[in-house]
């Protein structure tokens, strides 16, 4: 085998002679046939790979070359060819020239890189924007604080059924309270009318009684006094008595029916024994007390039986009885006792008639007092016709009004 | 577009079956046996073209050669080119062949030696590989 001398093999040949003894046993010299002669005619039943193959054999280096060269340039016209296509297809549908933009209204669109502004330009405060608008009260709150507000303002939540049933009250006694607005004059500096709640609103202030600061405060002292009503902390003086004047008319008829209550001489001041057998005061210092701040329908000193009735009120007794208090209140003034004896008077001689004359309007309001005590108990019943109806329910459980004599005591 | 290419497909299927009838044909047509040189030279060629799109290799070739323009910025130049061309022609007068001819010799000019240099390579490694076969 190896005595057989061989044709030089160069390039492609070589390869095609590496590959056959694999295939055929046959001698590395003698290449066998059917590589010779046309490989066509020979190759022609065979595959097309072979063909190929054979095809590619004869190929030097500069041929495939160029081929691949050919190849090259084929792909670029294509991707021109792309391009070309794509712009073309742009400018007929009109969007080619769409990003093209002049100068000037670039300026409009710069990004600004400057302390203290966003890249707009615009100032950015911090604290602005984070304020909440309650859907309730429409207020605007901080937003750190909005989710306490909605949780008393909605009436959800451990404080706020008292705020609620406040609210609510508030709502059905607002067009009295409006009609009241002149003699209520005195008391609108009082945080827990309801006539100042509207001006209180105006302000804007913090003392609305529903804003969850003020209910904050509230929550401090809750445990200083059961009953839990009071207004601000600086309101009490050292030995924790209350001044009357400052309390709403709920509030105080809580008071009085838990505690002692006598206003002190010296301080004017509440006592706030958490008992009605105070031995300090007198029942007689009690019922003037009581006769003085909540008319006469609380001339009595509640016995246990009278306190469980009014702890089983309903709400719209409460009601009603929120919006006696603080229209009596609102005559009890020290700068015209006068007409608070004539409209204390009125609305006790008013009283039995009213069964009669329910919510007749809403009248001249308790200015006109004065005016319905002439006319007569009967024409009087007018003024607070909003407050008759609740009146009525209330009327059996509440003792009898009181004799005249008891505001003699009271003067 | 969905129509070329399901034509395009049905040739790829068809393909295996009709290219060796094909090229019998043309074998016999060229009179390969007498030009042989000839013969063998585009045979070759369109054998090879034949091999590059059943494999798929050239859609890939494509593909690459795409992305690298892109990415060395070619496509913007000849896009800003194009600009140019039109602008001059007018938007409404401009047709595909106006801008082939004016954008083609600047693409191919255009294309980055890197590009040139990877896709020749590629294109040398697929010839090799089924030169050998």
């Amino acid at each position: 085998m190896n005595a057989c001398p061989g044709p030089v093999r160069t390039g492609k040949q070589k390869k095609r002679f590496q590959l056959i003894p694999r295939l055929k046993t046959v001698c590395w010299f003698c290449p066998p046939v059917i590589y010779i002669d046309p490989p066509v005619s020979v190759v022609f039943p065979f595959s097309q790979m072979k063909m190929e193959d054979m095809s590619l054999s004869g190929l030097d280096n500069t041929k495939l070359e160029a081929l691949a060269h050919d190849i090259y340039s084929e792909l670029v016209e294509d991707a021109c060819w792309g391009l070309c296509f794509e712009v073309h297809r742009a400018v007929k549908q009109g969007y080619f020239f769409l990003d093209e933009t002049d100068q000037e209204s670039m300026k409009d669109f710069e990004i600004v890189d400057q302390p203290g502004v966003d890249i707009f330009g615009q100032v950015y405060n911090q604290w602005k924007n984070k304020e909440c608008v309650c859907p309730n009260c429409s207020r605007s709150i901080a937003a750190s604080r909005f989710a306490p507000h909605l949780e008393k303002c909605l009436g959800m939540g451990r404080n706020s059924s008292r705020i609620a049933n406040r609210r609510i009250a508030s709502s059905n006694n607002m067009s009295k309270s409006e009609s009241d607005q002149e003699d209520n004059d005195d008391i609108n500096d009082n945080d827990w009318s309801y006539g100042a709640e509207k001006k209180a609103k105006k302000r804007k202030s913090d003392k609305n009684p529903n804003s969850p600061r003020r209910s904050k405060s509230l929550k401090h002292k809750n445990g200083e006094h059961s009953s839990g009503v009071t207004s601000d902390p600086y309101k009490y003086n050292y030995n924790s008595g209350i001044s009357y004047e400052t309390l709403g008319p709920e509030e105080l008829r809580s008071l009085l029916t838990t505690q002692c209550g006598v206003v002190s001489e010296h301080t004017k001041k509440m006592c706030t024994r958490r008992s009605l057998r105070c031995p300090q005061h007198t029942d007689e210092q009690r019922r003037t007390v009581r006769v003085f701040l909540s008319g006469p329908s609380a001339s009595t000193l509640p016995d246990p039986d009278t306190v469980a009735e009014s702890e089983g009120f309903d709400a719209s007794d409460g009601q009603s009885l929120i919006g006696r208090l603080q229209w009596d209140g609102s005559d009890i003034s020290p700068s015209d006792s006068a007409s608070s004896k004539a409209s204390t008077n009125n609305s006790d001689s008013k009283r039995p008639k009213k069964k009669k004359k329910p919510s007749l309007g809403l009248g001249s309001g308790g200015g006109g007092g004065g005016g319905a005590s002439s006319g007569g108990g009967g024409a009087s019943g007018s003024s607070q016709g909003s407050l008759s109806l609740s009146n009525r329910k209330k009327k059996p459980k509440l003792p009898a009004p009181p004799t005249p004599s008891i505001y003699d005591d009271l003067n | 577009m969905t129509r070329h290419l399901c034509r395009r497909g049905a040739d790829k299927r068809q393909a295996q079956k009709l290219v060796p009838v094909q090229h019998y044909a043309n074998l016999c047509n060229s009179n390969s046996f007498r030009e042989k040189n000839m013969s063998k030279d585009s045979q070759m060629r369109a054998a090879i073209n034949q091999k590059l799109i059943e494999m798929g290799e050239r859609e890939r070739l494509k593909e690459l050669l795409r992305t690298k323009l892109i990415e060395c910025g070619w496509k913007d130049q000849l896009k800003a080119h194009c600009k140019d061309v039109i602008k001059e022609k007018g938007l409404e007068h401009v047709t595909v062949e106006d801008l082939v001819a004016e954008i083609t010799p600047k693409g191919r000019a255009l294309v980055p030696d890197s590009v040139k240099k990877e896709l020749l390579q590629r294109i040398r490694a697929f010839l090799a590989q089924h030169s050998t076969l």
